[in-house]
């Protein structure tokens, strides 16, 4: 069974008068621990996905399963999030960041501790456990959102461009060290980018999305080796691949 | 906060020193500015008046009274309106137009309405403090940042949660701004209504001296009034302050 099952998604938005269609008949699927990559023009309706994939909010038609269940409202024991902003509480900790959603359901203080000082340590923040947001770098409060992302131990992490907002040096990192803890893991990623090097790097499936209302045009199974290395992003087969997306989403734009 | 205090002290200083200074050199007349000294031995024997430090409490219990009345009101319908946006469109001006206008010039008819009294005085220190607390309160909901509130949902957060471990926290730096000013404009309205009219309260005894020639004792009241006002408002800044030191960069968090 798919963890996630998408068949028929459309949405409407009501812009004053007129609707405004952001997504029409989105279908796909993906199976457990794969690492999919949503990729698409600014403004195709990737963010609007997700946010139904979330929970956050309704489809207008069409149907969501996640682990085989029809979706409504969020799902925290099934789906962990990261924002495009870090979206950490200013007033908590990074600790007490990771810990905020076990906090939410009354989970006991010290399984709460140990394990999210786990997780962060996972993300490499031990030493910052007990520093606040602002005195953090952009990179370091995306690894606290993500740690915070796994506290609940879901097995689907949704992320909306987490790393968007970072400088180039960082993001590759990221993007390399958020390999790893797939890895480690064993989650299910299902991820949001318009960096196609991004996506082709860390993904085993890319799904091409039209521009507005959004479709998937088209699924590339991505068949590079892992452990990856970042030289293959130099190879001719890497080219090649980002070229024919590129192209794909340049055609669906006309 | 070392550099502040050393500015509190250096005016503190400046301004009483050339008080006594300027009295005692006769550089403006003694009946019009006494020594320091001589206001600060009147104002001892008021504090150790009963009659004085009844009109005292009761101001003090006025302002109290008129605080604690309009800053949940003032912070309930600024919660409502930043939550409902038609309504904020509707009401918004409403409250700038007052705000606009000198509250002073209502005390009249305030007084015609409500006569003269514990409750006139009050309902006219409700009405100074609500409106900006209101504002202030209206500016803390919308300052919440929203993708702030789409992370609590997706984590569980039910909507009582959301409440009080995003709302609350996020909008008490605002709501502690509008606190502070609503204080001050509470005093100065419980002020206003005692000196115009008024049978008791500081404000009235201080108009009482004023009229009457008793300079000291004008200057003690004054005295005594603004080390209060300035405590109480220091106190609240403080609060504002410590609450705020994790908001200064909290947009970039």
């Amino acid at each position: 069974m798919p963890i996630i099952e998408v068949s028929k998604l459309a949405k409407d938005f009501n812009a004053g008068r007129a609707v405004l269609r952001a997504l029409a008949d989105v279908s796909f699927s993906v199976e457990e621990g794969q690492f999919v990559t949503l990729v698409g023009p600014s403004g195709c309706g990737k963010s609007t996905l997700l946010q139904i994939l979330a929970g956050l909010i309704a489809a207008t038609s069409g149907q969501v399963l996640i682990e085989g269940k029809r979706i409504s409202a969020p799902m925290p024991d099934k789906i962990g999030m990261v924002f495009q902003d870090p979206t950490l509480l200013p007033w908590k900790t990074a600790l007490a960041n990771v810990e905020f959603p076990l906090d939410l359901r009354g989970v006991d203080r010290a399984l709460r501790r140990s394990r999210c000082s786990a997780l962060l340590e996972l993300v490499g923040l031990s030493e910052f456990a007990d520093h606040y947001p602002h005195e953090l770098s952009g990179g370091m409060r995306q690894r606290v959102a993500i740690a915070r992302g796994l506290a609940q131990d879901p097995r689907l992490i949704l992320m909306d461009e987490p790393f968007a907002a970072l400088d180039e040096q960082t993001r590759t990192r990221m993007g390399h060290d958020l390999l790893d803890i797939w890895q480690k893991t064993g989650k299910t990623v299902f991820f949001i980018t318009h960096s196609l090097t991004e996506a082709i790097y860390l993904s085993d499936v890319v799904l091409v999305m039209s521009p507005r209302p959004g479709r998937i045009i088209e699924t590339i199974a991505i068949d590079f080796p892992r452990p990856r290395e970042l030289d293959m992003i130099g190879s001719e087969a890497f080219g090649r691949i980002r070229n024919r997306i590129w192209h794909l989403i340049a055609e669906a734009q006309v | 906060m070392g550099a502040a205090l050393a500015g509190y002290l250096t005016f503190a200083v400046v301004l009483l020193g050339g008080w006594e200074l300027t009295a005692q050199l006769g550089l403006v007349g003694r009946d019009l500015l006494p020594p320091l000294s001589e206001v600060c031995a009147i104002l001892w024997r008021f504090l150790h008046d009963p009659r004085f430090i009844s009109d005292l409490g009761l101001t003090a219990g006025e302002v109290a009274i008129a605080f604690l009345i309009a800053a949940p009101l003032a912070i309930s319908t600024g919660f409502l309106l930043g939550e409902r946006l038609h309504l904020a469109e509707t009401f918004n001006p409403v409250v700038h137009f007052v705000l606009a206008v000198p509250q002073s010039i209502f005390l009249p008819v305030f007084i015609l309405a409500f006569g003269i009294g514990f409750f006139e005085k009050v309902l006219f220190g409700i009405t100074h403090a609500y409106f900006v607390i209101l504002l202030n309160s209206f500016a803390a909901v919308r300052s919440i940042p929203r993708p702030l509130v789409a992370a609590a949902r997706v984590f569980g957060a039910t909507r009582a949660q959301i409440y009080t471990r995003i709302y609350l926290p996020a909008m008490l730096p605002l709501i502690l701004t509008g606190l502070r000013l609503g204080m001050i404009l509470c005093i100065i309205g419980v002020l206003l209504a005692e000196m115009y009219a008024s049978r008791r309260g500081i404000g009235r005894l201080i108009f009482t001296w004023g009229e009457g020639y008793q300079v000291p004792e004008l200057l003690a009241g004054i005295v005594l009034v603004s080390v209060l006002t300035i405590t109480v408002n220091e106190a609240m800044r403080l609060a504002e302050l410590h609450v705020s030191r994790f908001y200064a960069r909290a947009s970039t968090a």
